[in-house]
Order: structure tokens, then C-alpha cells, then sequence
């Protein structure tokens, strides 16, 4: 599903590489942590299958699509396979937790009928079926990330990236989350996290790749955090 | 394309920069306004040229002496000079007329005017009146063909004196494209500006249609339309303006001319022709900014 080859990216503000010569393989239907300190390239290696950034060496690919030899007026096919959520949010304050689905699905042209009906079974899925009228302002930050969930996974993406979704979030909300997240992996979307979450990724006990100064230091199929940390 | 969702995002971003968006359509509509004028100012020189251009004629003026002896050319001078004149292929036409006519006609054109009182028929020159085939070759060549001829004491082309007003209207319009064109520099930074302002305040909605995969025509389409709109609201206001401003200031203006049959009127039919290429230019120039801006200084 996922396959980065000797992918090393470089910045023009830095000397050193964000991705020291990365290969990754993700298969359909895997659960990966993406851990390691700050700086240690995460963000970069999920910007990179984004197509948010391309490598400065090396190859990627999503999901079929060669990610960086993409042209531009295809980007937005390879997106529309990969949901996203983040640590803040990124909820639009202005609509209600419906609204926000429905534009998520809405701006990739889906017809008001498939909106209609994807709206509320996705809601249903994430536990807010009962809050579809409210606004983001009126909810916790544990059921925001469910709104955000629920519009990544909106369209059945084949992967879903996360970062960080739980940095802020307390430890009962985040084990729901995770939960979350398990379910969605369960009907075959492959999830990719990026976390400094120890306690979860010890809990989970699912593959773990971890990333220092650019280079993968370790791949472990049933990993923790890290041993002594 | 969902034609609900981008009406439905138009609509958004013309409410939620209001000052802006009336800046900008205010901005094109002055800009936009004097363009018309200017077209204006165009279409009424190209009706005029066309009014005089079957009316001017090159008067050859008779030396004093012929004109009082010769009273309807009959005498060798004025029918040579008239057989001249006939002769040529650029001629139409010739007419003599003879101090009294020309005494009549002065009359009529000045009365109740004390110039009329003055005037004696001796004093007015007998004229052969040249209609010409070719306006342009042939004042010439009845220019050089008459004058230091005897029996001729001058030649007078009506254009000359036409001129001075097309010279006039040809001012209007430069002034009024000149205006124009320093208004359209503020109205294209304008749009470019509200344009940047209008993403700037979606950002959040554009990064959502970015991760989630919206085309690019489903994250920039409702930027340019509404500039677009805000164009053709500008454009609308403009010719609703020139129409005002026609009845209320030019018709005045104009009134003792026209109905003396100088200039031609400038008609509602006139706006309604300048309307729509207004429109096109607001759409257009819109269009191309907003997209340029989009393109360059906006990244969606």
C-alpha cells in the first residue's frame, strides 16, 4: 500500500537530511507508529506521501501512484485515497459537525444524495450521531477529533495518516480515540500514526518504525515505545 | 462540478469581505464608466464623420467682379472653371450659386441676428459648390486645380472647419481613455487584492479542500467567480450610470448642437450597445486577475 524506496529528503535550510535514505513497505490493512523525537523527519515522511513536499532522492509510493512523479492535476486523486487527521483539529468553526463531513465530501464532488447518506453513517461510526447540529466550539477536543476522523474516513480512504491526533488530548480520551482508530483499521484501511504517545503505542503492540536524525533506527512488527525510555 | 456548493461558497466570500468587495465593484464601475464615455465619445465621431461626410462640399469662391457680373455662370470664366471641375473623375457634382442665392441663404441662417441687417448681396461671393466623388483626393485636386485661377478668390473646404470638432470629440475620448486607464490600475489592484484577501480568509476551508483531494478548479473556481461577479456588478452600475448621466447631463449639454443638426444625439440605443462590451471588459479583466493572482501570489 505503501512503499517508500531509499527516499532522502533534503532541505534547503538545512545541511542535514530530514529523510536519511528511507524504505518503508506498509501492506493494505496495517497498523504502523511512526515514533521518534522531534526533528527525527515524521512530519516529513508523511508530508512526502501526501505529496505535500517530493524527495530529493528516491521513490514513493501510495497506493499505486508513483507519489512523486505525479503531476500536478493528479494530486488530488492520490489525496482523495488518504484521509488525514492532526493534533489540532482542523475543524471548520463556521459549520456544524455535519457540515464539516459533508464538505469534505461536497468539494470532491460528490452528489448532495451521497452526501446525504455517507453524513450520518460515518457520525454514527465515530460515536456522534447524536451531535450532528453542533459546532466545534461546543464540543470536547476528544469529540472534535472524532469530527475529524469522521471527515477523513468519509470518502473510505485506503490509508489514513495521522499526526500525533492525540497530543491533545488526556490519556482516557486518547485510549478512546485509539479505539477509534482500531475499528477504522479493522475494515482494512491502512493507518499510519505519527505519536510520542508511549503509553499507547505500548498498549497497542503493533508495528513500530522509528525514526532518528533521518534514518529509520528501528522496524519492529510488534513493537513498544522504546526500551528504558 | 456542484453548481450548489460553488454559489453557496460565492455568496460566503462576498458576504465576509463587504467593504472590500463594494471598494472593488465602486472602483470598476468609475473605471468601467468612463470607458463607456469614451466609447461613447467614438461612436458619435463615427456619426458624425458619416452625417458630414454627405453633406461637405469645397466651395470655390468667385473674385467680386465675376460674381456681380455673372449671375448664373454663364460667362466664360465661371464655365470654364466649372467645365474644369466637372471634368474631373473625383468630381460628383457641381452647383453654381449666385450672390443672390448666397444673399438668401445668409439671410435664413442668420435671422433675427444683426448680421443679417449688414449684409449686402454685393458683399457675398458667387460659389460653385463641389460635391465630391472621393472627399479625400478630391479636395485636394479642386484645391490645386482652382486656386490662383482667374475669377477665383479662394477655396474653402468644409472639412477644415468640421475638423476642429472632430478634433474636440477625438479629445473627449483620449481624456476619457487616459482617466480610464489610470482607474483600471486601481480596480486590477483591487480585484488582485481582494482576491488575496478573500483566500486569505478561507484558508482554513482551502487547506480542508487541499488534504481531502478538491480539484483545483473546486478550490479556486469561487475566488475567481466572485470577482467575476463583483466585474459585472461594476460594469452594470456603469452603464446604469452612463444612462443617468445622458439624461441628466449630456442631452443638456449637447441640446443646442443636435437639434441644430450639428452632431448627431446620443442615443439609449447607444448605451445599450456600449453595455455589453462594459460587461465583457469588467468579466474579463476580473477573470484574468484573479486567476493571474490565484496563479502567482495565493497558494491554494
Amino acid at each position: 500500500m505503501i512503499r517508500l524506496e531509499r527516499v532522502t529528503k533534503l532541505y534547503k535550510t538545512s545541511t542535514r537530511p530530514a529523510l536519511d535514505r528511507v524504505s518503508v513497505a506498509v501492506d493494505k490493512g496495517e497498523f504502523v507508529f511512526l515514533i521518534g523525537p522531534s526533528g527525527s523527519g515524521k512530519s516529513t515522511f508523511l508530508r512526502l506521501l501526501l505529496r505535500e513536499d517530493v524527495p530529493t532522492r528516491g521513490t514513493v509510493h501510495v497506493a499505486d501512484l508513483n507519489v512523486a512523479k505525479l503531476p500536478r492535476r493528479r494530486v488530488p486523486r492520490l489525496r482523495q485515497r488518504i484521509g488525514c487527521v492532526f493534533q489540532d483539529f482542523r475543524l471548520l468553526p463556521n459549520k456544524t459537525v455535519s457540515g464539516n463531513v459533508a464538505f469534505a465530501l461536497e468539494v470532491i464532488g460528490k452528489s448532495p444524495a451521497t452526501v446525504g447518506r455517507i453524513v450520518p453513517e460515518v457520525l454514527e461510526l465515530v460515536g456522534l450521531a447524536g451531535k450532528a447540529d453542533r459546532f466545534p466550539r461546543e464540543l470536547s477536543g476528544g469529540e472534535q477529533q472524532r469530527v475529524a476522523i469522521a471527515r477523513a474516513f468519509a470518502n473510505r480512504p485506503l490509508v489514513l495518516l495521522a499526526d500525533e491526533p492525540t497530543g491533545n488530548l488526556d490519556p482516557d480520551t486518547s485510549q478512546d480515540i485509539m479505539l477509534l482508530l482500531e475499528r477504522i483499521n479493522r475494515t482494512g484501511t491502512t493507518i499510519v500514526m505519527a505519536t510520542h504517545d508511549h503509553s499507547i503505542v505500548d498498549s497497542m503492540r503493533r508495528r513500530v518504525v522509528e525514526l532518528d536524525l533521518g534514518k529509520v533506527v528501528r522496524d519492529e512488527s510488534r513493537g513498544v515505545y522504546g526500551v528504558g525510555r | 462540478m456542484r453548481s450548489g456548493f460553488v454559489v453557496r461558497e460565492v455568496l460566503t466570500g462576498l458576504r465576509r469581505n463587504v467593504t472590500m468587495t463594494v471598494a472593488m465593484v465602486l472602483t470598476t464601475a468609475i473605471s468601467l464608466g468612463l470607458v463607456g464615455t469614451g466609447l461613447l465619445a467614438v461612436r458619435t465621431i463615427d456619426r458624425t464623420e458619416e452625417l458630414y461626410s454627405d453633406r461637405v462640399e469645397v466651395q470655390v469662391a468667385l473674385t467680386a467682379d465675376v460674381s456681380a457680373a455673372d449671375t448664373d455662370c454663364s460667362q466664360p470664366i465661371c464655365t470654364g472653371l466649372r467645365a474644369t471641375l466637372t471634368g474631373s473623375p473625383l468630381v460628383e457634382s457641381v452647383r453654381f450659386e449666385s450672390q443672390q442665392q448666397a444673399y438668401v441663404r445668409y439671410k435664413e441662417l442668420f435671422a433675427g441676428q444683426s448680421l443679417a441687417e449688414v449684409v449686402r448681396p454685393q458683399s457675398l461671393p458667387a460659389t460653385l459648390r463641389v460635391k465630391l466623388a472621393d472627399p479625400e483626393a478630391g479636395a485636394q485636386a479642386v484645391r490645386q486645380a482652382m486656386t490662383d485661377q482667374v475669377g477665383v478668390r479662394n477655396v474653402i473646404d468644409q472639412r477644415d472647419v468640421v475638423a476642429k470638432l472632430f478634433d474636440f470629440l477625438g479629445g473627449v475620448r483620449n481624456v476619457m481613455f487616459a482617466l480610464a486607464l489610470v482607474q483600471a490600475v486601481a480596480a486590477l489592484l483591487l480585484i488582485s487584492n481582494t482576491v488575496q484577501v478573500s483566500a486569505f480568509t478561507r484558508r482554513t476551508e482551502v487547506g480542508v479542500m487541499r488534504l481531502v483531494g478538491a480539484t483545483r478548479w473546486y478550490t479556486q473556481l469561487p475566488f475567481l467567480i466572485e470577482a467575476v461577479v463583483t466585474g459585472m456588478i461594476g460594469a452594470l452600475i456603469a452603464s446604469v450610470g452612463l444612462l443617468v448621466g445622458k439624461f441628466l447631463f449630456i442631452d443638456q449639454l449637447l441640446s443646442g448642437i443636435v437639434s441644430n443638426g450639428v452632431v448627431p444625439p446620443i442615443e439609449v440605443a447607444d448605451v445599450v450597445w456600449v453595455s455589453p462590451i462594459l460587461m465583457m471588459i469588467g468579466a474579463g479583466i476580473a477573470a484574468v486577475t484573479g486567476y493571474g493572482t490565484l496563479r502567482f501570489y495565493v497558494r491554494l
